[in-house]
């Protein structure tokens, strides 16, 4: 087929697979908030792997674009309401508890020593 | 208060003195914790071996293959679903965040090792 392998062809295919790699990715990020304990997160990981591999042959870029749509609102209607984000990232506990003091700011360990001692 | 004094006179400590070859103050300080978050940046060896133990236990891996600048999807064979699974294993070895715009690029062993080097949170 000519259409095949031209280079809009492909630069869709790419957009699609670096979309379903994200939507992967976030999906077993979340799965793994709803299954915090490991067997369970094993067991619902390897499902989550079964329904994209059986999606894994189909060649029409539209199909493709549906099923992404589909996949990221299921996404959406699943996500966790309290994921578990890694302190120091945006949306963790610690993020910007302690921010760095600005530079040129020290401070003198004098313990109280009077000038006139 | 002046028995006390007099007890505090007659009450001495022992000088540490240093030795001959001018001992370093690490070994006295190793009780110590030192509260800066500063100076406990990973070592590039201990990256790289917690690294290669991660993809090593990865089960669709061959250990032998593992090496520090092996590619996932060129050398090991993997899938870019694998390298997802991967990056995600990574994430939680080293308690990072990586975005998901950056985790998408991390292609390799290299890859993965300096950017877990160069990240200033990385434990």
């Amino acid at each position: 087929m000519i259409g095949a392998t031209t280079a809009a062809y492909l630069a869709r295919r790419a957009a699609q697979q670096e979309r379903v790699r994200i939507l992967y990715r976030r999906a077993l990020k979340d799965t793994l908030n709803w299954a915090v304990h490991r067997h369970l997160f094993y067991q619902d990981a390897s499902d989550l792997r079964e329904k994209f591999e059986a999606n894994k042959h189909v060649e029409d870029l539209d199909t493709i674009d549906k099923m992404i749509a589909a996949g990221e609102a299921t996404y959406n209607k699943w996500r966790h309401p309290d994921p578990y984000i890694v302190p120091w990232a945006p949306g963790g506990s610690k993020f910007t508890r302690n921010p760095v003091p600005p530079s040129g700011i020290e401070i003198v360990y004098d313990y109280g020593k009077e000038d006139n001692d | 208060m002046a028995l006390r004094a007099a007890v505090l006179r007659h009450i001495r400590l022992p000088v540490q003195t240093l030795t001959a070859t001018g001992s370093r103050p690490q070994p006295q300080w190793s009780f110590l914790r030192l509260f800066s978050s500063h100076d406990d940046h990973l070592t590039k060896e201990e990256v790289i071996d917690r690294v290669l133990d991660v993809v090593k236990s990865f089960p669709k891996v061959d250990p032998s293959k593992v090496t520090p600048d092996v590619h996932f999807q060129k050398d090991l064979g993997l899938d870019s679903l694998d390298n997802v699974e991967i990056v995600m294993a990574l994430e939680e070895e080293f308690k990072l965040e990586i975005p998901d715009k950056e985790a998408d690029k991390i292609d390799s062993c290299n890859l993965a090792i300096e950017y877990i080097y160069n990240h200033p949170m990385a434990g």
